[in-house]
């Protein structure tokens, strides 16, 4: 029997899952690795650690779950998280650790070139919102203020790069995630030489470009002897997380969005045509060659709610968070729809869309002497799904959406599913499998043998397992407040940047 | 509570226990100028607050103490009143020698004690990490105390063990309340970072699963548990990938030897890492290296 097995190297960790040929999960494990920040703005990972941390795992995972069962690996399929940089000098060794999309460094960069008509070209060329996120922004860092790094820097790589030279030796670079990196023309599908030259690098100098469903180079002898896997086993380059949860989540055609929302969360919607907007607000990034994921990607996803219960909830033992979030949302389900006019502006680590902006911070309006503990914490669930709304909001400018399929920790909540169908006033469906960027990679492997003609006939074939119908009386509810909601967020601009800045004083 | 002040060499309840160097009751009722001025303390000093609220400026951090708090300086910490005098109240106060201060803050508390090296270790790292001098409200201290007190003055058999007893018990209590209240046990993923930045710092250490547990305030199994479902790894496997994550960056600076990297990233041998580092990575050290100096 064969099988596929597809590796996340997601923000906090490593997922593993095993698919045989019809799409079922065989097994699947996990493994976490730490994020550093040794500066406030500063967001970075241990390169050595992460591999060294999938290795383990992989090993593991086919000892205990895959060659006992005596399954026989056809492929590897590699997602990671988008906008990671990673310089190597000429051996490929780090020089220094892997800076992650949280990074916030290049916010001057950012600023300068967001405010420069260069900034609305890149933008329109490579589909990256400008932000410090952007590797572009981060190499530009780097050479103004680590030009040591920058210039024994031989090649700037993403982390999946980096693990696919560990395993391969070759330098490679998927279409989807480079389309992330700020520094590809998405219509062109070649390194834009203006960011480039911004950035102060050359062509040689990034790793080469190459289809989602490429096969870099063999793994390693070493490799396939330790793991037990033969010379045959394929590599495949794979994709993003975000093109892979959206693909996985079965969202195909226009008139259908995904949501993702885990610690931090997205709206996306698949399409041959990128979404266009004078205000920058979305990112356009390729999935393959054909097709583009758009959407806007938000900071306050469930992290917001993690703090939330961190400082208010209820803690039964020792770290049990889990508990502790069960029952804040119950208690949360014993208070109406718009939490009697609680609301919450969910920007404790700024906002990316739709604000687009760092500044941003979170508050609590409306408080009346009635309201209780428990309107805290449904406002707070609601602050962050009216703010995954006025994402929606935006990409419903461009296209119209008549329903919505959701995936991520958060969002798949059935409290929270149930709440998104209420605010959009949509259907919302979830999927049947536990991880959707899991199974998109399954997907796209799955086309590369031919099991699927297509990528379309591919995302058909995932089953709906849920629908959470809305509910119109509680969205004409969540409808009133959602106004509110906005007006706030964006009036307080002025007053986000002044607290903002007696922040950094203190 | 009657006042009482005992210290060496010359209170004679103190004989046979050189290590309390003062051990005493006060209450201050009249401010005197100068009188708590800056220090740095050459011992263990807790005190305990049983009446009035004292204003004092340990390491650099100024603290408020009410009566249950209490205050531990470590040997080699600065100390002082805020304003520079000793606030109206009652202290309850034992002041405890140490043999010497090693790197880390391991702390070498004499033969009297009846804790391993391990839990010295551990309570030493702990203090000196907890960056909390004061600990609130732990009347369990002045229990303690009054009982070392009574086993001092009235001598009855067995109060020499007895009393040392008490002092082991007095670092206990005081490491864990400080755990406790340094991370409050709620955002595992926290207090598992800055773990694994201890760890880090000091990967030569041959770190125990107790001293890992302690440093987040849980007890060994719950430690385990916990880390394993949140890392998948159990601690000593995560430790394992942190080590040999490290030497793999130092396998790739060519001027370090192989025994030197095994030994710095805490394997007990360069053979034990040969070994390790194989069933991990699928290369011997010495293969890894040249693998990766072959190219260009």
């Amino acid at each position: 029997m064969e099988c596929i097995i597809t590796i996340e190297l997601g923000t906090n960790g490593v997922r593993l899952f095993a698919f045989d040929l019809n799409g079922n999960v065989i097994n699947s494990t996990k493994a976490s690795y730490p994020t550093f920040h040794s500066e406030p703005d500063y967001s970075e990972q241990d390169p050595e650690q992460i591999f060294i941390t999938m290795l383990y795992v992989l090993k593991n995972f086919l000892i205990e779950s895959i060659h006992p069962q005596r399954y026989k690996v056809q492929s590897i399929c590699f997602i990671a998280s988008m906008h990671s940089l990673l310089a190597v000098d000429a051996h490929g060794a780090p020089l220094g650790n892997v800076i992650t999309w949280a990074d916030n460094r290049g916010k001057k960069e950012a600023l300068d070139l967001k405010n420069s008509q260069l900034g609305t070209k890149l933008y329109e060329a490579t589909g990256t919102p400008i932000h410090p996120m952007s590797p572009l922004l981060k190499i530009l860092w780097l050479k103004k203020n680590d030009s040591h790094r920058f210039e024994q820097a031989y090649k700037f790589l993403t982390l999946k790069s980096y693990i696919l030279h560990q395993l391969t030796g070759d330098y490679v670079i998927d279409y989807s995630l480079a389309s992330a990196t700020g520094l590809l023309n998405i219509h062109t599908l070649k390194w834009e030489t203006q960011a480039l030259d911004y950035a102060g690098i050359t062509v040689d100098r990034l790793p080469e470009l190459c289809s989602v469903f490429t096969t870099p180079g063999k793994l390693r002898k070493e490799y396939q002897t330790s793991l037990g896997l033969s010379a045959n086993t394929r590599i495949i380059i794979g994709s993003s997380d975000g093109c892979m949860a959206t693909l996985g989540a079965g969202v195909w055609g226009d008139d259908k969005a995904t949501i993702t929302i885990e610690d931090s969360g997205a709206v996306r919607v698949v399409g041959k045509q990128i979404l266009r907007d004078d205000q920058k607000r979305f990112f356009n990034y390729l999935l393959t060659e054909n097709y583009y994921i758009s959407g806007g990607p938000t900071n306050s996803g469930g992290v917001i709610f993690d703090w939330f219960a961190n400082q208010f909830g209820e803690f039964k033992g020792p770290f049990d968070l889990e508990y502790t979030i069960e029952t804040l949302i119950h208690e949360a389900s014993n208070v109406v729809a718009g939490s009697e006019g609680l609301l919450f502006l969910p920007y404790l680590l700024g906002e990316r869309a739709p604000l687009w902006n760092p500044n941003a911070r979170g508050s609590y309006f409306g408080i009346n002497i009635k309201h209780e503990r428990k309107h805290f914490i449904r406002a707070t669930i609601e602050g962050i799904l009216y703010e995954i709304y006025s994402i929606g909001k935006m990409v419903e400018e461009h296209r119209s959406i008549n329903s919505l399929s959701v995936n991520g920790s958060f969002a798949a909540i059935p409290f929270c599913s149930q709440l998104i169908a209420d605010i959009f006033n949509k259907p919302v469906s979830t999927i049947n499998k536990a991880n959707s960027a899991g199974l998109g990679a399954f997907l796209l492997t799955a086309t590369d043998m031919g099991i699927y003609r297509s990528l379309d006939e591919a995302a058909k074939s995932v089953v709906f397992h849920e629908t959470f119908r809305p509910r119109h009386h509680d969205h004409k509810i969540y409808a009133q407040y959602y106004q509110l909601f906005e007006r706030l967020s964006l009036k307080l601009e002025a007053e986000f940047e002044m607290i903002a800045k007696l922040q950094q004083i203190q | 509570m009657n006042q009482f002040f005992l210290h060496q060499p010359h209170s004679k309840e103190l004989f046979g226990f050189p290590h309390i160097l003062e051990f005493a009751i006060r209450k201050n009722s009249t401010i005197q100028l100068n009188s708590l001025s800056s220090i740095t303390s050459d011992c263990i000093r807790i005190y305990y607050v049983m009446e009035g609220k004292f204003e004092w400026v340990i390491q650099e951090r100024h603290s408020i103490l009410y009566p249950g708090d209490v205050a531990v300086i470590l040997p080699g910490q600065t100390f002082q009143g805020e304003n520079d005098f000793l606030d109206i109240g009652t202290l309850f106060w034992i002041h405890i020698k140490v043999d010497r201060v090693e790197k880390n803050m391991h702390l070498v508390l004499g033969k009297w004690s009846g804790l391993s090296e391990s839990e010295r270790l551990t309570i030493g790292r702990v203090l000196h990490l907890s960056q909390m001098p004061v600990l609130v409200k732990m009347k369990s201290i002045q229990t303690i105390l009054q009982l070392i007190q009574t086993e001092l003055f009235q001598q009855q058999i067995g109060y020499a063990t007895r009393v040392n007893q008490l002092m082991d018990e007095l670092l206990i209590l005081i490491a864990r309340q400080s755990t406790m209240q340094s991370n409050l046990q709620r955002d595992f993923p926290q207090a598992f970072v800055k773990l694994e930045q201890e760890l880090r710092k000091n990967l030569a250490h041959q770190w125990t699963v107790e001293e890992m547990a302690a440093m987040v305030g849980l007890g060994t199994t719950a430690f385990t548990e916990k880390v394993k479902s949140y890392t998948g790894f159990s601690p000593l496997n995560y430790l394992i990938n942190i080590r040999i994550s490290e030497a793999i960056k130092l396998l790739r600076k060519d001027d370090v030897k192989v025994t030197a990297i095994a030994l710095d990233t805490g394997f007990y041998s360069s053979q034990h890492f040969s070994t390790t580092f194989k069933k991990l990575t699928g290369y011997t050290p010495g293969e890894f290296r040249k693998r990766d100096s072959l190219k260009d």
